[in-house]
């Protein structure tokens, strides 16, 4: 039993926090029934715990939630090798969009340029050799008689497939076959000389013999 | 993740019951983002609190509130279990506030202090949100007791105040306290007691059987 007022302050705190042994509170009760100074101190110290309870809880800013959250993103991503691909993302990503850019307007560009402005090769394919002689490819009607041993020319064929000329090599060289030969030979068709797919200039020797077949 | 969260971020308001099973340990331990961010959203608020309450203004007590987070990030590894992680986060809370504020009075106890850096407007507005059906007189007077509470409690020599804001304010048991503090028992005992003794003489004006 507490005698004194000393006394029971001394133990308000484990009274108000409920931490008295039954027979404490007992005590402390039986002096508030009697003791106004205590009794009104005793409610003092619960209106402070009150009040104090009572003060507003500060809360965190939203700004200050967002760096504690970053400060947290970045103490858990520490390894270096996702700190490197973190940074070379971060480098990459402003130029994603112009290089993006850049390389579209190039195959764009470079498509226009090829679409309209090289020629388009529509005939028949040729052989892409080194050097390709050139060729008979329609030799006009013989219509005259070479001889017995025929007739050896050399004939000069332009890149166009035309004759520019020949030279007998062997054979009659009468102006009147040598009439014959100029007719025929410009009539007949020629496939030019190619040197590395180009069309040149070019030379096709020619042995012509007529020949007679019964019939 | 095995722990119940349907308590959600609104814990703080009463202090978080936070499952505290060696499973969620575990996943801090092993770098979990969810549990760390749960860790976060239940603790940032108290632990804000508290500082705020020991620092006695929002800046200081944002920059320890992320120092307190750092030093957790870091030292979640070597928690032991020692104590629950609630005491073992305010007990970092309280030593960082700690620091801070003596580092603080040696570089500032010189300076003259802003009238800018109190409280009071934030403290006005405060009461004047959380009491729109009251009259102005009302929302005044609630203003005025909360300036005169945190001013006397601010007045409190910092052992006392830190003992008396984690029992009032953070609601924690003497042990718990004493762990946070690293005090004997007894010692928060008496430090309570003297602690509450002197805020009522401080307060003894405004509470009481004529105020309250």
């Amino acid at each position: 039993m507490f005698e004194t007022c000393v006394e029971i302050r001394n133990h308000y705190s484990d009274y108000v926090d409920d931490l008295c042994s039954p027979e404490d509170r007992k005590s402390i009760r039986y002096h508030l029934s009697f003791c106004e100074v205590c009794r009104e101190q005793l409610e003092q110290w619960e209106a402070v715990g009150e009040e104090l309870r009572a003060l507003p809880r500060r809360r965190v800013p939203p700004d200050l939630a967002l760096r504690l959250r970053v400060q947290m993103s970045r103490r858990l991503n520490n390894t270096p090798l996702l700190a490197l691909w973190v940074r070379l993302e971060n480098a990459l990503k402003p130029l994603l969009i112009p290089a993006t850019g850049g390389v579209l307007t190039a195959v764009i560009t470079f498509c226009l340029m090829m679409g309209h402005g090289a020629p388009i090769n529509t005939g028949p394919d040729v052989t892409v050799e080194l050097v390709q002689p050139a060729r008979v490819q329609q030799l006009a009607p013989m219509d005259f008689n070479t001889g017995e041993n025929g007739v050896v020319l050399v004939t000069q064929v332009n890149a166009e497939g035309r004759a520019k000329g020949y030279r007998v090599l062997s054979g009659q060289g009468s102006p009147e076959m040598m009439q014959h030969l100029d007719r025929m030979i410009f009539f007949s068709v020629f496939r030019p000389a190619t040197l590395f797919g180009k069309p040149t200039d070019g030379e096709v020797v020619l042995s012509l013999r007529r020949i007679t077949v019964r019939g | 993740m095995g722990i119940a969260r349907s308590v959600g971020i609104t814990l703080d308001q009463t202090l978080p019951a936070v499952d505290e099973r060696a499973a969620f340990v575990a996943e801090l331990q092993a770098g979990s983002q969810d549990a760390f961010a749960y860790l976060l959203a239940v603790y940032q608020n108290p632990v804000f609190n508290l500082v705020w309450h020991i620092v006695e203004n929002s800046a200081d007590a944002s920059d320890v509130l992320q120092d307190v987070f750092v030093k957790v990030f870091k030292g979640i590894k070597g928690f032991n279990g020692d104590s629950s992680l609630r005491t073992w986060i305010y007990r970092i809370a309280v030593h960082e506030a700690s620091n801070h504020r003596r580092s603080w009075i040696r570089r500032h106890w010189r300076e003259p202090v802003s009238v800018d850096d109190t409280e009071s407007p934030s403290a006005v507005a405060a009461a004047e949100a959380a009491s729109r059906d009251r009259s102005p007189y009302q929302v005044f007077e609630q203003a005025e007791r909360e300036v005169v509470v945190k001013q006397a409690l601010a007045s409190l020599a910092p052992p006392y105040r830190a003992v008396v804001v984690l029992r009032e304010i953070e609601g924690l048991p003497y042990e718990e306290i004493a762990q946070v503090l690293g005090l004997a028992e007894g010692t928060v005992k008496s430090r309570l007691m003297r602690g509450r003794e002197l805020l009522r003489r401080k307060l003894a004006g405004y509470v009481g059987r004529d105020h309250v």
